[in-house]
């Protein structure tokens, strides 16, 4: 079962649209699983903390941006380096209807665990599929 | 340098991407990667960890070599759920990296937060910075 981890660079991505900050963008590691009920995605953002960040759902584009707190790195001079710092950024198109009044985000140990319940209406039509 | 306008996160950015670049070190693929700061009085590591259970993270400071080894693991959700993506690794990890400075290893400290480790360990008294007076003659 246990298996050591290989680190796989990070992703550089352009800056999102409405970013108002300069400096970096990452693409973030995700998880996205679908149980009967909602979608659930999980989102590695490391150094990001709650006023860094802007979840939105427009339609049925998600985005997810985050910015570090940077003071953390007032004063220090880099001697090895082996990642860069910056913001996190990823967009999907979501392909069910979300019920976005129940949607659900917490941000804990710099993962974003995000829950869109499905909406009633996308509930139906997804047992008429399974059972046509 | 060059002066450089804007803020000094985004100038930290450009010294972290011109390390990064003429760096091709033994360590890729290594995980957690790490970062060594110099901070004056102190040295500074960081490694962006996220999701790592604290209990679960270890970190060891001896003489001038530290070593951060503790697993990643995630929890099954109940339900049973299909995956979409799955990208996020887990696992097991360990990293050893000798310091150049001598360090004070009984006062090193760690801290996770937002899921990111910083380990601050402080320099050796003869290894600090020391601000000579200047006498005039």
């Amino acid at each position: 079962m246990a298996h050591d981890i290989e680190a796989k660079p990070k992703q550089k991505v352009d800056r999102p649209d409405e970013s108002t900050r300069p400096g970096l963008f990452f693409q973030p590691a995700v998880d996205i699983l679908e149980t009967p009920a909602e979608l659930v995605v999980l989102t590695d953002m490391p150094g990001v903390t709650p006023e860094g960040l802007n979840v939105r759902l427009e339609g049925d584009v998600l985005t997810i941006d985050g910015q570090p707190k940077s003071d953390e790195y007032d004063g220090l001079k880099p001697l090895h380096v082996e990642y860069n710092v910056g913001g996190f950024h990823r967009r999907f198109t979501l392909g069910e209807t979300v019920d976005r009044d129940a949607i659900k985000a917490e941000l804990r140990n710099g993962v974003l665990r995000l829950r869109l319940p499905k909406a009633e209406r996308a509930k139906a039509r997804r047992i008429e599929v399974l059972s046509s | 340098m060059l002066t450089s306008y804007g803020d000094p996160f985004a100038r930290l950015q450009q010294e972290l991407e011109r390390m990064l670049s003429s760096f091709e070190g033994p360590f890729a693929g290594a995980y957690p990667p790490l970062n060594v700061f110099d901070a004056g009085e102190e040295v500074v590591i960081k490694a962006e960890l996220p999701g790592v259970d604290p209990a679960k993270l270890d970190v060891e400071v001896r003489d001038n070599t530290v070593t951060i080894k503790g697993e990643r693991t995630f929890d099954t959700p109940e339900e049973k759920a299909a995956f979409h993506r799955r990208e996020r690794l887990d696992g097991e990890f360990r990293r050893v990296i000798r310091l150049p400075a001598r360090l004070e290893s009984a006062e090193a400290k760690a801290e996770y937060k937002h899921g990111v480790l910083t380990v601050r360990i402080p320099k050796a008294k003869e290894a600090r910075p020391r601000r000579l007076q200047v006498e005039a003659a």
